[in-house]
């Protein structure tokens, strides 16, 4: 029972990163209607970001929190300015395909230069503190788990308050809402655009500092986490940042309390068929506000 | 163009055709030659589904996995001729796409890649976890029997081009049959405007269905082929995402809808990749995908019809009368 419980404490650790890497796409996919099929792969660079930083600066850790998440938003920022938003403009379409597959060559661009530049070998953060752990009572946890989980729900917490309270925040959800209508009261929408895209790939930043702890880095750790982080806004529900950070937890609680009872790869393929099973019966979402 | 002009044309492609083994007679060439028809057969397939329907397939490995897997299994377990088990494959990889594709098919764009992509995956899973019947990740290795073309193998590389160009003409044949029926005209229309085409009564799911049916026949007989020309298969190389990805990007670069467009993506592809191979060697693991990632944004920024229809346009600016390019219509 109590490794039941235990591992039902280490799903809700790592299903608030995975909420993380999914509040970051449904900023990107439910709220501005940027299909990244690159997610992935940028969450692999931002996992490589953090490696090297640990590695070759020898920080700690937790401070390249102070320096992925920046970065990865100069990265967000001027991939949707020079690169994205050419294709953007001549596309009408709610949902652009042209960005869709744009993105997919990105996303095996990306892949195969870490290949080749980083090697195919998967690699772990050496550092004293990746390896603390917190007992309680009968439980065991590694303090980047927790940290993990804290940081994550800090950073959702902050990310909300900013999307409702400050001015950016409110152009980021009225240009979501309606491009037109958002140009019409003077949101330069392509810019919105560009800062949005900035700030979803720092959230992403953040998630990659935090899981690398906890997992190796290796060029296509992405597309595991990328499709996650799709089959999670689908379950959150389109365009809901909350249902996301949910989703997240629920897909976190399959994922390690699945692991007790299923091999390692079945819970990966329960995962896309639950995925396949929402998509038939409830596209909209289980926390979806509007059906689609 | 007349009905003659139509035979002369058909008479010249079948003596290029088979003039083009005399060529290529050493194996290594003779082998990238039936490559390159059965990967612009399979961007043709793929077309079918995702050009003409516009349905953004990512997960045609599936069918690929679909066909090779079941003819093989068939053989080695009970000793059926892979002739039998191409045909068994297509029918199980039709079922599996209209399985696939009916959650999303009344679903826009994105949904459908993503149902694809993950239904792929999973298949990839079960496979890989089937070690007794299927081979597990190692794969499966088909019995070495020489000379049977009952049996679907020939130790001469003739046999198999035979073959791959008989496909790759069927798959030509089906596709200008689609362009030119009503079926083609109602997939044209979903294509443009999902919501349009339903308002004027045009039934999404089964028009979709028909299409995704004909693109994974077609697909998993390309399948049944490779296993019996590579003789050995494994769930990665065959059912792993890329495959789906190249199988796509053959067909955008080159120019989805289109007829031209997916054999010149293709012949771009696997030309590319094969002289990158050639002059790197084993050195520089993924350089080839790498380049598909570079041509496809490439192509994406400038001309998002694909290749064929930038070069449709600057054949026009020099012959303003007709284009000398008449197959199948660009979007």
């Amino acid at each position: 029972m109590s490794i039941l419980i235990q591992s039902f404490l280490n799903g809700i650790c790592s299903g608030s990163i995975y909420g993380l890497i999914a509040l970051s796409l449904s900023l990107l996919f439910g709220v501005m209607k940027i299909i990244n099929f690159a997610h992935g792969a940028f969450l692999m660079m931002a996992m490589y970001f953090t490696l090297w930083i640990c590695r070759y600066l020898g920080l700690h850790p937790q401070l390249t929190l102070l320096i992925v998440p920046p970065s990865m938003f100069a990265v967000g920022y001027l991939t949707q300015r020079f690169l994205i938003k050419s294709i953007y403009e001549k596309e009408t379409a709610r949902e652009p395909i042209g960005v869709l597959i744009f993105t997919t060559g990105l996303w095996i661009f990306l892949d195969s230069l870490f290949l080749l530049f980083a090697g195919p070998d998967a690699q772990v953060i050496k550092h004293g503190y990746v390896n603390q752990t917190l007992v309680l009572g009968d439980f065991i946890f590694s303090y980047t788990q927790i940290f993990g989980l804290l940081f994550s729900v800090l950073v959702g917490f902050a990310f909300f308050l900013f999307l409702k309270k400050t001015k950016t925040g409110r152009a980021i959800r009225a240009t979501g809402q309606d491009r037109e209508a958002a140009s019409v009261i003077g949101v330069n929408s392509y810019r919105i655009y560009d800062i949005s895209f900035g700030i979803g790939m720092a959230i992403l930043g953040a998630a990659g500092a935090l899981l690398l702890p906890l997992y190796s880095v290796y060029p296509f750790v992405g597309d595991v986490f990328g499709m996650r982080a799709f089959v999670i806004v689908v379950l959150g529900g389109m365009g809901s940042l909350s249902g996301a950070f949910w989703g997240g937890l629920i897909i976190g609680l399959i994922e390690s309390v699945g692991a007790q009872f299923l091999p390692a790869t079945f819970t990966e393929a329960l995962i896309l068929i639950i995925f396949l099973i929402i998509l038939y019966f409830k596209p909209s979402g289980l926390f979806g506000l509007e059906s689609e | 163009m007349s009905p003659r002009t139509e035979w002369i044309r058909g008479i010249i492609i079948l003596v290029v055709l088979s003039l083009l083994p005399l060529i290529f007679q050493n194996p290594y060439t003779m082998s990238i030659l039936i490559l390159l028809f059965l990967y612009a057969y399979f961007a043709l397939s793929w077309n079918i589904l995702g050009g003409i329907a516009g349905q953004l397939s990512l997960g045609h490995s599936a069918y690929v996995g679909i066909g090779a897997y079941t003819s093989t299994v068939l053989f080695l377990q009970w000793g059926i001729s892979p002739w039998i088990g191409m045909i068994v494959g297509a029918i199980f990889a039709a079922f599996a796409a209209i399985l696939i594709g009916f959650p999303c098919f009344k679903l826009r764009g994105a949904y459908f890649s993503l149902a694809t992509l993950a239904a792929a995956m999973i298949l990839q899973i079960i496979v890989e976890n089937t070690n007794n019947l299927l081979g597990g990740p190692r794969g499966l290795e088909i019995t070495l029997l020489k000379d049977a073309p009952w049996q679907f193998q020939y130790t001469n590389k003739l046999f198999y081009y035979v073959i791959v160009v008989l496909l790759f003409f069927s798959v030509i044949g089906v596709t200008r049959w689609i362009l030119h029926s009503r079926i083609g005209y109602y997939l044209n229309a979903i294509k443009n405007d999902q919501e349009a085409a339903q308002s004027l009564g045009v039934n999404l799911t089964r028009y979709k269905s028909i299409a995704a049916a004909i693109s994974a026949i077609f697909t998993a007989i390309g399948g049944t082929f490779y296993a019996q020309f590579v003789l050995y298969i494994n769930p990665e190389k065959i059912i792993g995402t890329n495959l789906s990805i190249q199988l796509a990007v053959m067909c955008i670069i080159g120019g989805r809808g289109t007829i031209l467009g997916p054999i010149l993506g293709a012949v771009l592809l696997v030309v590319s990749a094969e002289l990158l191979h050639l002059y790197m060697g084993g050195k520089m693991i993924g350089l080839d995908i790498m380049l598909y990632g570079i041509i496809l944004m490439t192509v994406i920024r400038f001309e998002p019809q694909g290749i064929y229809v930038l070069i449709r346009k600057f054949f026009n600016r020099f012959t303003r009368s007709t284009s000398p390019f008449r197959d199948g219509r660009s979007s």
